[in-house]
């Protein structure tokens, strides 16, 4: 009962504000005449047409299987190759101004670069997500393998364990907060390429209707879209965060009681 | 124990070397000399397969251009020497020079407001509890939704591209500030307590110096994510700059004068990352992260 | 060995039925004893007894639940100007930022004293703990254990405080060096007229640092007695604890701290 109360206070806490946002917002907008200002009651009007119907779901689909491949390929390769990278000091070193090269290239740079190579197209746009969103994971892998305490390794070797056994079983997981963390800004990253990407040519997706209403002045749908935008990164992150929960959980528990007050 | 400080001339060392030995170090002279001579060595040794490293991606390179449909990957000299070309034009430092000082009014924007601002949100349970569900709100915005409505607002200006910049660049500082102010440790918290250190002397030697490292890793975070950004809107919004330059020469079918931009971008994307090394191990020598490269 | 109360004058710190519980968690219960001036003082008590907790309601960094603490005769409220506490752990505690010299230093220019006087004074305090030899600009992270714990010790004497209260301050240093580091604070309390308090859970260390001993013992913990160690001022790692008199002391404690608990326990 007593920790029930002291959630819902605490999500009071968190909701006062979202919420008085919201109501200034609405109010202030409410007998707005401005072109690029419409009241909030019109946008949520469009955010509710547009989105949340079968056509906003039409319009999701080609931008979901872009974000989605495109992200899943960063998180392999990345991994892949940043384990590889953690694992031998050498080759780590090797290549190391050549990657800091290449990963210096902003991401969207490479948009006109990919559409003279690849051509207009779905696979275009997940290889230029990916290719964007690569290097957090990439990076942080590295840093996580190399990091992985080395008591725990020698440990392995010492019960007799294969290669494949300690990458799978020590490494990577010592290593996996720090993936994590990576893969969160990769995702981020994403959803900005994969817009990007969407406003070339003319294939639907979220970034296109976005340009599309801003070029024809359709000034709520604008709005309807950059709110659409708002809750899709919102819930994307909230999944990743409950994948990272489910998958993390030592690490939550562990880290909590290294801050927790010492008596 | 022994007196170390006379052990090499201060300042005339390699920047490698320098890395090498810290201030007051308490090894042997002799030894810490004889690392030094070892660690160049090796330094050169990996600076030659580094390049050739390097060597082997422009062969590739080279190799795709052969193969690949008339023109449309031109050959790294090609490209090298659009770009040679393009270094004695203004139109590329006109360029180059706006994406940077775009880059710059953003990353200083987001800096003065993110960093006082996240530390004091940081600094109270309520302010955190509070915003939080606001900031994850609206820092999950992908930034690039706005450009619409600063194309509108602007048309394609550095605003425009600012309101982008901003937008997207401010959340990691402000995040990374929240965090640091709750993290500062407990026990140098009663440290400041014991020995009664008034409150300006806790802010000015324990609190900065302990919250630094943090708002640093932000700051470092957002500074790419910054220059994406930039690029970004100058890409999508047209607002002058390297990103147009990239655009229109895509649009223009010039692919070495294309290519011969990104270049360009990267390289910005290089000292980017260079300066904030720097900066980072100015400020943090004393950090562990940093201590280990020692 | 009862408590001793025959000074007429105010004892230095004075702990008075303190208790104190954490939520429904009880950690002290009525803990009386008293510090003279002048004195070296140990608690001791099996890990997780509440000695951190007792030390913090001491130090005044903590408001004990009940009962007070009153030193030179006022009560605390927060940390006293003449208080000065050694930290359980140096790296911690000592600023990874700042110099040696700067992070004995620190608290004085706080004070108001000016850099060069601060830094003067600074330097004696490491001259004075056996650091006279290290280079004052190096960062504490770049010295040895033992170092960094009498780094942390100068910081306190350069404070110049009357009471010094440590908290298992040689818990995290080899053994070779906590006698060292045992040996240079008695020598320091001697030479500089100093009261001591410190925390530890090991016996021996107690018995051999301290003129009286404070035992804790129980859960919620209380003082199972007080112990007062006639072992004359001058102690000496072999020779001191040789002599049957620390075994009996030390088998003393041992049974003080042991008898009151129920259930067998885990420390050392």
């Amino acid at each position: 009962m007593r920790t029930r109360l002291r959630w819902l206070s605490v999500s009071a806490l968190e909701l006062w504000l979202p919420v008085a946002l919201l109501l200034a917002w609405w109010f202030a907008s409410r007998h707005s005449t401005s072109a690029y200002f419409p009241p909030l009651r019109y946008i949520l009007d469009g955010f509710r047409l547009d989105w949340l119907s079968a056509n906003g779901a039409h319009n999701l689909r080609p931008s979901l299987t872009v974000l989605v491949a495109g992200f899943g390929l960063a998180v392999i390769v990345g991994v892949a190759v940043g384990a590889v990278l953690g694992l031998n000091r050498t080759v780590e070193r090797a290549t190391r101004p050549l990657l800091e090269l290449t990963r210096a290239v902003p991401g969207v740079a490479l948009l006109p670069v990919f559409i003279v190579l690849i051509g207009i197209g779905t696979d275009m746009k997940i290889l230029l997500v990916a290719s964007g969103a690569v290097w957090p994971v990439l990076l942080n892998t590295t840093d996580g393998v190399r990091s992985t305490e080395p008591l725990l390794v020698d440990m392995a070797v010492a019960y007799g364990m294969g290669r494949w056994r300690r990458l799978r079983s020590i490494i990577l997981p010592a290593a996996a907060p720090q993936i994590f963390a990576g893969a969160r800004t990769a995702l981020a990253i994403s959803v900005i390429i994969m817009v990007v990407s969407e406003t070339v040519g003319a294939q639907g997706g979220i970034g296109y209707f976005l340009l599309a209403a801003q070029r024809s002045f359709q000034i709520t749908d604008m709005w309807g879209t950059i709110i659409a935008l708002g809750v899709l990164g919102y819930l994307l992150n909230l999944l990743f965060r409950l994948t990272e929960a489910v998958v993390l959980r030592w690490h939550r528990l562990y880290q909590a009681r290294l801050s927790a007050p010492r008596r | 124990m022994t007196d170390s400080a006379v052990g090499g001339p201060p300042g005339t060392a390699s920047p490698v070397a320098a890395l090498a030995t810290m201030p007051g170090d308490q090894r042997p002279a002799a030894a810490g000399g004889g690392n030094r001579t070892g660690a160049a060595r090796r330094f050169t040794a990996m600076t030659g397969v580094q390049l050739a490293v390097i060597a082997v991606a422009v062969a590739i390179w080279w190799y795709i251009s052969d193969v690949a449909s008339a023109g449309s990957v031109p050959s790294p000299a090609r490209t090298l020497s659009e770009l040679a070309a393009l270094l004695g034009t203004s139109v590329l430092w006109t360029a180059v020079g706006q994406t940077a000082t775009t880059w710059l009014i953003g990353i200083a924007v987001c800096a003065a407001v993110g960093i006082p601002g996240g530390l004091l949100i940081g600094a109270s349970h309520f302010a955190t509890d509070s915003t939080r569900l606001t900031i994850d709100f609206v820092r999950n915005i992908p930034p690039v939704a706005l450009v619409p409505l600063g194309l509108l607002l602007w048309g394609p200006t550095r605003s425009m591209v600012l309101l982008l910049v901003i937008s997207g660049t401010i959340w990691p500082i402000v995040i990374q500030s929240i965090y640091a102010a709750r993290q500062s440790e407990p026990q140098l918290r009663d440290v400041a307590r014991v020995f009664q250190l008034g409150r300006r002397w806790w802010l000015t030697h324990i609190f900065l110096p302990g919250v630094t490292p943090f708002v640093m890793t932000g700051l470092r975070v957002a500074a790419t994510i910054c220059l994406l950004l930039t690029i970004t809107g100058e890409l999508f919004g047209g607002a002058p700059g390297v990103g147009t330059q990239i655009q229109s020469a895509q649009v223009g079918n010039d692919n070495p004068q294309m290519y011969a931009y990104v270049i360009m971008a990267a390289l910005l994307g290089l000292l980017v990352n260079t300066l904030i090394w720097i900066a980072q191990r100015r400020l943090l020598g004393w950090h562990p992260s940093f201590r280990k490269r020692a | 060995m009862t408590q001793v109360k025959h000074q007429a004058t105010v004892p230095a710190l004075d702990a008075d039925a303190l208790g104190h519980h954490y939520g429904e968690h009880h950690v002290l219960r009525d803990v009386t004893f008293e510090v003279s001036s002048g004195e070296f003082v140990c608690i001791v008590g099996p890990s997780g007894v509440g000695k951190t907790t007792l030390l913090r309601c001491l130090s005044g960094l903590q408001c004990p639940s009940v009962g007070s603490v009153r030193f030179n005769g006022a009560r605390v409220a927060g940390p006293p100007r003449e208080l000065a506490l050694v930290f359980q752990d140096y790296s911690r505690s000592l600023l990874p930022w700042a110099s040696v010299i700067d992070n004995v230093a620190l608290p004085l220019r706080a004070g108001g004293l000016r850099k060069r006087e601060a830094a003067a004074a600074a330097a004696d305090a490491l001259h004075e703990v056996g650091l006279g030899g290290v280079d004052p600009s190096a960062y504490p992270w770049q010295l040895s254990g033992g170092m960094q714990q009498r780094v942390a010790i100068a910081r306190a004497l350069a404070y110049k405080p009357s009471i010094v209260l440590m908290d298992e301050p040689f818990a995290s240093v080899d053994a070779q060096t906590r006698a060292d580091l045992e040996d240079l604070v008695r020598r320091l309390q001697v030479d500089l007229g100093l009261t001591v308090l410190l925390v530890t859970h090991d016996i021996d260390e107690a018995v051999y640092l301290s003129d009286r001993i404070v035992a804790l013992a129980g859960s919620p913990a209380g003082v199972a007695d007080v112990v007062g160690v006639d072992l004359g001022s001058v102690r000496d790692q072999l020779e001191t604890k040789l002599r049957p008199r620390f075994a009996e002391l030390r088998a003393h404690v041992y049974r003080l701290i042991r008898g009151a608990r129920a259930q067998p326990s885990t420390s050392n």
